[in-house]
């Protein structure tokens, strides 16, 4: 619990209009996109610049109250979720994105701007932002910058810490520094920058950030190839990389997905296939053209069933709009939805799915995967009910299980969605002890009083390992 | 590690040596730890695009035996030929391809590590994507040995590009070119070599070479585009009205692989021709952002002339990452002391324009009383302090970094 005197001088600082505690308040950040994590937090705040941010923090050190930045709460492993209480950081009052240097090509921003908007404004201009996160239409930069987000043009363009050139950071302590700058190179001391991205709000809070931009590709085209088997698909994609093709986007769905898909959709997906892959290349026209040809043809040769390049944007919108749904269509069919993001090098994709489906019929839980083909970043997804604690735990036990084989397969328990408190007490699993304790070594030294974002990324225990 | 750690003693790792801030010099003795028996190829993994390696292995080897394969390894430092990429790891090697391609640490999926404690931990992984816990592997490429050591890479690798075209634009003055550049980069392409001469270094080398630079010119560009053969062809030529249009004194485009190679050898001996000139010479990499090269390279003139001493720059004018570098000798102690406060104000001209004391070749020892100037006093703290967490006894490469005092600041104007 947090005292008067913490909330008036809280008040003081950001006037009494940007401090809530009511009941309707502390309900609406209690939870985030995971399930079964809710905690009210006992205050939010709406800070307006920088100065306010590291007050708070200096406030909330003193008092050691936990302080938990949050950017719209989409977050899938309860990384935002206030489950220690303490302060609620939001920055909807620091949403502008403050400079555009076409010279430079740099977008410097607050982390309240939420993506979308800063693809469209930098895309206007013929620039880009590539980093483009499902969650993109609500999430805000400053999430993406602290989670680290990918996407869909991971495999091609990277994710968010490939094009974050400099921050500004609130440091737990309260002190505001500046790290990096609109430089291609930097070797100036330790690389703040990128230890700072995807530290999930657990080493600071990130105030302002100047974002890397390219030159919008020229021109995209879509494609869609169904598979009669997941193994073919599998092969199609290693195949397209061996001919050194790097698509924009190569996506896929598995058959419990195309199924959800089309029932929701009914875009005409055969629902009888067991994989369906949407391949996208951008850049200029002709080598666009050349590589989506070259694409087709590998596709047939590896036994695609049926291949449809879009010939109109309003096409391509299309054959995208199946793979966008997919995380919808499936959140239809059961009252809770639990999305993971198990990641394996790219060749053992087939083998992973294979496992991913075994693991369900044993512990007898509805799990569909879709995901990133191209960069082996998987989203196999649990439809269950959150109030059936028989169910739960099952799922739990086949999430267990993912986990381990994804590291067998030299993966990882995450690749884009964070460690949060859901999966901290597997973390030992892909980084070891010994990776562990020096990460632990590194949180202690920026946060020695632990406040910033406690309970997340270091679980109390680690779980113990399964072997398959 | 864990000798000497109960020994006490510094550990300095080193590949080549090639380090141009006393990075690797064992300036508290102590242990200095050698990769020439680790030095193998471990695997090329073609279908998840992945080359694991020794720390000893050299930057070149890794070129000729990926582009064998139709792959590509773009990070390619000047010292590439004697360089280790053990060493690369541990500067965040940068080079000529960093503004198309990036640098050492976008290429690095994997880490193998010795912590100073003994601990051996692995980061990473051939995953595109890993958001496992706090980034180390980030924090470890560039730390200069401080951290830790790396005992074996997993290294990205691309697909090798299909064709390359190269081109020379000389100019009157250091604007035209400087416009030309951001120009290019307006129009939406990204060379993948866009390299610059001041007008000392062109007398330099035309006085050494004879290859027949015009030594009235302020500035050169050479350029350089790769990828498929129609896109790099339009690119050229786009980029040659662009050189016209801006005001460039002659063009030249190699028709052929040789032709090129003597384009490009100009600016590939620079640095030797530079050499040639005096006993000593000082090559630093201050680096500003894009936008002010041309004020950049004015203001080291003005400050060479201020100081009496001679400083030509050359450098990568796509990424911002300039050469300055000092023709001098290291026993004339009176020059020396001017040198030192010449290369001082040009850091921090290159600080106060949004820049930094250090592109790519690291702080070292050498740089270590500047780091302040751009990071600041609590940039400083919190790295100090990760330090400390990593390596509470500072047995690894001791006195690099983190110098015992900052350098008091100089004051600079007209910037």
């Amino acid at each position: 619990m947090i005292s008067d005197s913490f909330l008036n001088r809280l008040k003081d600082i950001l006037g009494p209009s940007h401090v809530d505690h009511s009941e309707a308040g502390l309900l609406t950040y209690a939870y985030d996109a995971t399930p079964n994590f809710q905690s009210k937090p006992d205050v939010v705040v709406m800070p307006g610049n920088t100065e306010e941010v590291s007050k708070i923090v200096k406030l909330c050190l003193e008092h050691e109250v936990p302080i938990v930045p949050r950017g719209s709460g989409t977050n899938l492993a309860a990384g935002t979720a206030p489950t220690q209480g303490g302060l609620v950081l939001l920055f909807n009052r620091m949403d502008q994105i403050l400079e555009i240097d076409k010279e430079n090509l740099t977008a410097t921003v607050q982390p309240g701007v939420i993506t979308q908007t800063i693809c469209e404004t930098v895309e206007s201009q013929g620039l880009f932002y590539p980093p483009d996160p499902s969650s993109m239409k609500i999430s805000t930069i400053g999430g993406n910058i602290n989670e680290n987000s990918g996407g869909l043009r991971g495999l091609k363009y990277g994710v968010t810490k490939d094009y974050i050139l400099g921050l500004e950071v609130v440091l737990p302590n309260g002190d505001i520094i500046q790290t990096g700058g609109k430089l291609a190179k930097d070797v100036a001391g330790y690389d703040i920058t990128k230890l700072l991205v995807g530290s999930e709000g657990t080493l600071g809070i990130v105030t302002e950030a100047i974002l890397k931009l390219i030159p919008k590709p020229e021109h995209k085209q879509t494609l869609l190839a169904v598979y009669q088997s997941m193994d073919q698909a599998a092969e199609t994609v290693s195949s397209i990389i061996a001919q050194k093709i790097t698509p924009a986007t190569l996506e896929f769905m598995d058959q419990p997905t195309i199924g959800a898909v089309e029932e929701y959709a009914h875009i005409g997906l055969p629902t009888e296939a067991e994989a369906v892959l949407l391949i996208e290349q951008d850049g200029p026209q002709a080598i666009v053209e050349n590589d989506i040809e070259q694409i087709a043809d590998i596709c047939e040769k590896h036994g695609a069933l049926e291949v449809t390049i879009a010939e109109t944007e309003q096409e391509a919108n299309q054959l995208r709009e199946g793979r966008r749904a997919a995380l919808s269509a499936i959140a239809r069919l059961s009252p809770t939805t639990i999305l993971e993001d198990a990641t394996v090098p790219r060749s053992e994709i087939a083998r992973m799915v294979q496992a991913i489906n075994q693991i369900a019929e044993k512990y007898n839980v509805g799990i569909a995967t879709f995901g990133h083909a191209g960069d082996g970043n998987l989203h196999p997804t649990c439809m269950t009910d959150a109030r059936d604690e028989d169910e739960m735990e099952r799922v739990e036990k086949a999430f267990e299980e993912i986990f381990a084989h994804a590291i067998e397969c030299g993966g990882t328990i995450t690749g884009e969605h964070g460690v949060g408190e859901m999966k901290s007490p597997y973390l030992a699993w892909k980084v070891g002890e010994r990776g562990l304790e020096a990460m632990k070594n590194i949180k202690t030294a920026f946060d020695p009083h632990n406040i910033m974002n406690p309970g997340k990324m270091f679980a109390k225990d680690t779980k113990k390992r399964i072997t398959i | 590690m864990k000798l000497c750690q109960k020994h006490g003693l510094p550990i300095v790792p080193r590949g080549s040596g090639t380090n141009l801030a006393a990075g690797t010099t064992p300036s508290q003795g102590g242990v200095v730890l050698i990769f020439r028996n680790m030095n193998d190829i471990v695997e090329l993994d073609e279908e998840n695009l992945a080359l694991t390696v020794q720390p000893g292995v050299l930057t070149e080897e890794i070129h000729q035996y990926v582009e064998e394969q139709g792959l590509f390894y773009p990070p390619d430092p000047s010292s590439g030929k004697i360089s280790t990429i053990g060493g690369n790891i541990s500067e965040n090697s940068g080079g000529l391809r960093g503004l198309k391609y990036g640098v050492t640490k976008d290429y690095i999926l994997a880490l193998e590590v010795v912590l100073p404690n003994g601990d051996i931990v692995r980061t990473g992984g051939k995953l595109a994507k890993d958001v496992a816990g706090y980034d180390l592997k980030s924090l470890l490429v560039g730390s200069e040995g401080t951290l830790g050591i790396v005992t074996e890479a997993t290294l990205k690798l691309i697909p090798k590009p299909f064709y390359k075209e190269t081109m020379l634009a000389v100019y009157e003055s250091l604007e035209d070119a400087a416009e030309t550049v951001s120009a290019i980069l307006a129009n939406r392409i990204i060379p993948a070599t866009l390299e610059f001469m001041d007008q000392g270094t062109i007398q330099v080398v035309e006085g050494y070479k004879q290859i027949g630079l015009p030594t009235d010119c302020e500035a050169i560009l050479l350029i350089e585009q790769d990828g498929p053969k129609e896109i790099v062809e339009q690119d050229i030529e786009k980029m040659y009205s662009i050189c016209k249009e801006y005001g460039a004194l002659s063009l030249s485009k190699a028709v052929t692989e040789q032709e090129a190679e003597e384009l490009t050898r100009a600016r590939k001996d620079a640095l030797s021709c530079l050499a040639y000139l005096s006993p000593t010479t000082i090559l630093e990499d201050a680096t500003v952002p894009r936008s002010k090269i041309a004020p950049m390279v004015r203001e080291i003139k003005k400050v060479a002339d201020k100081y009496d001493v001679r400083i030509h720059t050359f450098g990568h004018a796509g990424d911002g990452n300039l050469h300055p570098t000092c023709a001098t000798d290291a026993r004339d102690k009176e020059e020396m002391a001017r040198v030192e406060e010449a290369f001082a104000e040009i850091f921090q001209i290159a600080v106060d324009m949004g820049g930094t004391i250090t592109g790519e070749h690291g702080v070292g020892e050498m740089k270590a009383p500047y780091l302040e100037w751009k990071v600041g006093e609590l940039g400083i703290e919190i790295m100090k302090a990760i330090k400390q967490a990593i390596d509470p006894n500072n047995i690894m490469n001791p006195g690099k970094v983190f110098a015992k005092s900052t350098k008091k600041r100089v004051v600079v104007s007209n910037v």
